[in-house]
């Protein structure tokens, strides 16, 4: 086993893989940029070295300065997390080379399933069903030949792609230029790679991904799907398992799906492959195949009872995965919120500041995986994920009102939230009946937040700014024996902050 | 004492144990239980509730019966409100590096033309014209970063 892991990423999964490699005693290293030189994953690792500027490119996609960092540290291995360089098959590579371990499947299937092209042209080989639509292309004049074949709508997608970006919806012909180039714009950006590709856009589809799991040895199975159809701009909201659609037969169909498309690439480790469902035919399209650990893997792990953190380091150290399909099993219901720092009521921007309050909910069944505490910053340089909340209980609709009660308990100050949101989300009856598609967020949902502040809102308001100003005359009459103390008010005179 | 927030005057009395306090035309007996970092214990005209205040400056963030305001808290001074009639002043709504700047002054625009990009957080964030007009001035250029608020284009109406 590892006696050392790097984590070459931030933020809330980087807190989550250091706990795993707490319980496993296994130490751990932080890297961390200028602008998270205080934050939670740097407090959190038993080592933590300062990789540079911070922009992506100078920190946590430098390759060379993590490779580096590993190497004075003495880690053994690397955890790249998702995001960054999780899914770069060269810095798989790289790792390997410095004679460190990759935790997370091989470069070459990380390659293979990488490019969105490449895969498709693998899947369709291997017999998975793929959406309708073309790779390679290279000119303007073939892209609209194409999207005519086609039909609009059609989705360009960046081939390097994933998470949302290089990904545009094209209703019309003359909206494709713009959004060609807007798409190649942002992938050359995001990875390096302009190149793109299209197929049907399926507008009223669900997304359902199945969660895979393999050791070195040749055992590979599924851990069930996820239903992430609650999204807003190409990114998942919500997340939850089972999915309310799938019947038993079907899910077995796309399990065996799943597992086919991950044996074409050798797979192992932990990865996902994502389907589109579309509800009126019952029929189920290979999407894409992310060869790394899932923001929404915490839905799986409740459900199945196993730690995929934990598992994904003892299979890249040789261990054997030790549980049979037939051994595995759904128990419960569980969902995911993301909360972001973000503006639902205008366009989901996203929102950045010191968080001036931050209190997670607790209780029965609730898991807080974040990445913030109070006084921490939200910078812009970095996605604005704040946590995610993970609820398990008996069934759906006993989940679903523990997530409503959990989200209630949730305080955050100083940015804006998709709390409320969220809120909205969980109480819909489309949510109820499970009738949310990718688009119901954007075409389907008029959520605006109250325009006007409550009553009781404005009375605590006032009273509070009341008693700072009669502050000095409470603190004349306390009976406690130190109203000075630093350790009660975070060294504010204000119990509420800057006032 | 009075005090104003996103212009709601709220008047607030010290009756000895409680304070009475109005807007509008409502008035309630409010108690205050408690007061903790951040936490207000009270008691409105009898029913428990908790508030999170945080303040920054002149904005007070307010959870109650988890929902989250953002209040503004007037000094008095009247702010001086309206937008621009006939010039659009379009301001970076987030911070972050301009990637792409498709037009230039004196450029004639159509209303939801795409202006500028800024990429911020990975997310490319188009700037559309608000109406059909001429680019009057530009104040920034490619790669540049910005700050929120920041003017980055104008467009005077046709």
């Amino acid at each position: 086993m590892f006696k050392k892991i790097l984590i070459a990423n931030r933020g809330e999964i980087a807190v989550r893989i250091m706990r795993a490699c707490r319980e496993l005693g296994i130490k751990t290293v932080a890297v961390y940029s200028d602008a998270d030189k205080n934050s939670q994953h740097t407090q959190f690792a038993d080592e933590a070295i300062h990789i540079g500027d911070p922009s992506p490119k100078e920190s946590y996609l430098n390759a060379d300065k993590l490779i580096q960092a590993a190497l004075r540290s003495e880690a053994d291995a690397i955890h790249p997390g998702y995001g960054f360089l999780s899914e770069s098959a060269s810095f798989a590579g790289t790792v390997a080379s410095a004679q460190l371990t990759f935790i997370g499947p091989s470069a070459d299937s990380i390659r293979a399933m990488g490019d969105k092209a490449e895969s498709k042209i693998a899947m369709k080989k291997a017999g998975v069903p793929t959406v309708p639509g073309y790779e390679g292309l290279d000119s303007g004049d073939d892209f609209k030949q194409a999207a005519k074949e086609i039909g609009y709508p059609v989705l360009i997608k960046a081939s390097a792609g994933g998470g949302g970006k290089g990904m545009r919806v094209v209703e019309k012909e003359a909206d494709l230029a713009e959004a060609i180039q807007g798409a190649s714009r942002e992938a050359l950006n995001s990875f390096g790679d302009e190149r793109l590709l299209i197929e049907k856009y399926l507008a009223d589809a669900h997304h359902i991904e199945f969660q895979i799991f393999g050791d070195q040895h040749g055992h590979l199975v599924h851990l069930f799907e996820r239903e992430c159809s609650v999204q807003r701009r190409h990114q998942k909201i919500i997340e939850e398992t089972p999915s309310p659609l799938l019947t038993p037969q079907l899910r077995k169909e796309m399990g065996e799906a799943a597992v086919k498309a991950a044996s074409a690439v050798n797979y192992f480790n932990a990865g996902t492959v994502e389907f589109i469902f579309d509800p009126q035919l019952s029929t189920f399209y290979f999407l894409e195949m992310n060869t790394r650990l899932q923001v929404e893997h915490p839905v799986t792990e409740l459900t199945t009872g196993l730690d995929l953190v934990q598992w994904q380091i003892r299979v890249a150290a040789g261990e054997r995965f030790p549980y049979s399909q037939e051994q595995l099993a759904q128990r419960g219901h569980a969902i995911e919120c993301r909360v972001y720092a973000e503006d639902p009521a205008n366009r989901f921007l996203p929102s950045t500041g010191k968080l001036l309050q931050f209190i997670e909910p607790r209780g029965p069944g609730i898991r807080v995986d974040s990445g913030f505490t109070a006084g921490d910053e939200v910078t812009h340089f970095y996605d604005p994920l704040l946590a995610k909340l993970i609820v398990h209980a008996e069934n759906r609709e006993t989940a679903i009102q523990r997530m409503q009660a959990a989200l209630r308990d949730f305080v955050a100050h100083g940015v804006i939230t998709n709390i409320d949101f969220l809120q909205a989300v969980l109480s819909h009856s489309d949510f109820h009946n499970g009738d949310i598609t990718t688009r119901w967020v954007e075409t389907k949902f008029n959520w605006t937040p109250p325009s006007k502040p409550s009553f009781e809102s404005l009375i605590a308001a006032s009273l509070a700014d009341f008693t700072i100003v009669n502050r000095k005359s409470e603190i004349a009459n306390s009976t406690e024996p130190d109203p000075y103390s630093p350790w009660k008010t975070n060294a504010s005179a204000s119990p509420f902050g800057r006032g | 004492m009075k005090l104003t927030f996103d212009n709601t005057t709220i008047d607030i009395t010290p009756t000895g144990k409680s304070y009475r306090a109005t807007i509008g035309d409502k008035t309630v007996d409010v108690e205050i239980i408690r007061v903790e970092n951040g936490k207000l214990d009270l008691l409105i005209d009898g029913e428990r509730v908790s508030a999170y205040v945080s303040s920054d400056n002149a904005k007070r963030w307010v959870t109650v019966n988890s929902q989250t305001f953002v209040l503004t808290k007037s000094s008095g001074a009247k702010r001086s409100g309206g937008k621009h009639d006939h010039t659009g002043e379009l301001t970076a709504p987030m911070p972050g590096q301009v990637r792409a700047v498709n037009v230039s002054e004196g450029d004639a625009v159509t209303k939801g033309q795409t202006l500028l990009v800024i990429e911020a957080m990975k997310m490319e964030i188009r700037i559309q014209s608000p109406m059909d007009g001429v680019v009057s001035s530009l104040s920034v250029k490619q790669g540049q970063t910005v700050e929120r608020e920041q003017v980055l284009i104008e467009i005077e109406e046709s």
